[in-house]
């Protein structure tokens, strides 16, 4: 019964931490624009995450040190360093993201101007990521971003057209080019499959103390939680479908984005969709700035991690709060928080190779996994994925000039 | 030289130029399309002004509010390169200074206490928006 409870509450925290401000900002996006034309991209985007998250945590719980503490001994340091810069920039870009979209979060509950949120929520942040167990942390963020199930009930209640959603599936209902069209395709696979993820469910393993044994409680969280996170991203979609598109109005702001909850079920559903968004984008705060603090320790070999001192583990949490402050004063350029989400996720997109590459090759080392490396069917659909992001991470850029960003 | 000195004024000003009439009319058609969007959006919220909070109200008719505001200072800072072109300009900048005025009058009025007349609000709004979509239709971006 105990352990029942546990996969479960690993499998709602998994849902709850599965959304964060590029899943907001993309799927409200795309759905105001191209309907459920793009619903196949998260689809595609929740398989990759699943299968390289899965090999991840494997990595994990078996050789008990998070992939990339292994990425700098199994490739070497000039790799290693190239993967570090990569994703060290994105993820300090989504952090500022995930900042500027929590104090625009408080904005819509207060009416307050989100800037003068922004020093609040790093803070706050900050002193979670020092005082507060990393379990406790996970649990109560993940959980409390449950609450974006509003927009999966605000969709049914809504009363849209299946029957022209159903076509939209199929049939892009935008007049705006395939290259745009491509462009946001681009986007929903970085968001759904954004590299912090991954830094994060292998650093939180080894946090956890995960071994062999707890194989099957990540795969549950793994293969049930984040199947049902991508479903909260297509709801969004799918709300935005149903109320912007047909009345020819393109959301680009996070007030924009949570209307569909308010219609549906007036102040209770925008206080609760408010309080979700909230919970969603601090949890993802959280996890970023940790996975910063990760990557750099990882890489220099320095103690890194929630489960020792502070005091023994000083270069990581110095890390922690360099990156906060550095992702603070840039949303305070007044910079807008949606375009720095939209950019974090082309430029994530674009790395995505570098990200998972590693996981795969380690994941296949007999070295470090033994008898758990990859069987046949991850490792085929390992490479068809390791193909399909190298397209992609070639086009993403490109794209990005070639429409403007989506303009 | 010259012409890297224009292209980067042009960068920094953000604002691609309009090289004849046409492209003027397409940047007025997307200028329109842009506005009909905030507006048909404040619209909705409106309609449904009882369901919502003040702050989240306040806070989505000043976010509507600054987007109207960029839209029609990127669309200023195009020169219009004829007299037709100017004479578009005098009737887009007539609609979304419209559209600009409407919205920041809903914004001072739930700054206040809520909307005066909702139903009203919506109507001016409803009709506002076909009228920039009428002029995008003519103006096809």
């Amino acid at each position: 019964m105990k352990r029942f409870f546990a996969v479960t509450l690993g499998i709602l925290t998994a849902i709850g931490g599965f959304v964060d401000i590029g899943d907001l900002v993309a799927n409200a996006l795309v759905g105001s624009r191209f309907g459920m034309s793009l619903a196949w991209v998260v689809v595609v985007g929740v398989v990759g995450i699943c299968l390289f998250a899965e090999m991840a945590g494997r990595v994990a719980a078996v050789s008990g040190r998070p992939v990339f503490d292994l990425v700098r001994e199994r490739l070497g340091p000039r790799a290693g360093l190239l993967n570090l810069a990569a994703s060290f920039g994105i993820n300090l870009l989504t952090l500022a993201a995930e900042i500027g979209g929590a104090a625009l979060a408080l904005e819509l509950a207060t009416g307050i101007d989100y800037l003068l949120w922004v020093p609040a929520v790093g803070l706050v942040a900050w002193l979670v990521m020092w005082r507060v167990r990393f379990e406790t942390m996970e649990r109560v963020f993940g959980l409390a971003g449950l609450a974006l199930v509003v927009f999966l009930v605000a969709f049914f209640a809504l009363g849209p057209d299946y029957g022209e959603l159903g076509h939209q599936l199929t049939h892009n209902p935008s007049d705006d080019g395939a290259a745009t069209y491509w462009f946001y395709a681009v986007a929903l696979l970085g968001a759904a499959m954004t590299p912090y993820e991954v830094f994060f469910f292998s650093s939180g393993g080894v946090e956890e103390r995960w071994t062999r044994r707890d194989l099957g409680v990540m795969r549950a969280n793994v293969f049930v939680g984040f199947p049902l996170g991508g479903l909260l991203s297509i709801a969004i979609a799918a709300c935005a479908a149903t109320v912007f598109l047909p009345r020819m109005i393109e959301v680009d702001t996070l007030g924009q984005m949570v209307l569909p909850a308010g219609l549906a079920f007036g102040q209770i559903g925008l206080a609760l969709v408010v309080f979700g968004v909230f919970a969603a984008t601090f949890g993802a705060t959280l996890e970023t700035a940790l996975s910063s603090g990760y990557s750099i320790s990882q890489y220099f070999g320095w103690q890194w991690g929630k489960y020792v001192r502070p005091r023994e583990a000083a270069r990581f949490h110095a890390t922690l709060l360099v990156s906060t402050i550095v992702a603070v004063a840039l949303i305070l350029t007044t910079i807008d928080p949606i375009k720095v989400t939209e950019y974090s996720l082309v430029f994530s997109a674009a790395a995505l190779p570098l990200t998972y590459l590693p996981v795969l090759m380690i994941a296949n080392d007999p070295d470090y996994m033994g008898d758990r490396v990859n069987g046949r069917f991850s490792n085929t659909l390992g490479t068809a994925y390791m193909i399909l992001l190298l397209v992609v991470a070639v086009a993403a850029v490109p794209l990005m000039l070639a429409t403007k960003a989506g303009q | 030289m010259r012409r890297v000195l224009v292209a980067l004024l042009l960068v920094a000003g953000c604002a691609s130029p309009a090289w004849n009439d046409a492209d003027y009319g397409k940047k007025a058609g997307a200028t329109a399309e842009a506005a009909a969007s905030s507006v048909a959006l404040v619209r909705l919220a409106v309609e449904s002004e009882a369901k919502l909070t003040r702050p989240y109200l306040q806070t989505l008719l000043t976010e509507t509010a600054t987007a109207l505001d960029s839209v029609d200072s990127q669309f200023g800072a195009v020169q219009p390169p004829s007299r037709r072109a100017a004479e578009v300009r005098a009737e887009i900048t007539e609609l979304t200074s419209e559209a600009a005025e409407q919205v920041q009058v809903l914004l001072n009025e739930v700054r206040l206490r809520e909307i005066r007349d909702p139903e009203r609000a919506a109507a001016d709004l409803g009709d506002l928006a076909d009228r920039l979509r009428a002029f995008a239709e003519e103006h096809p971006s």
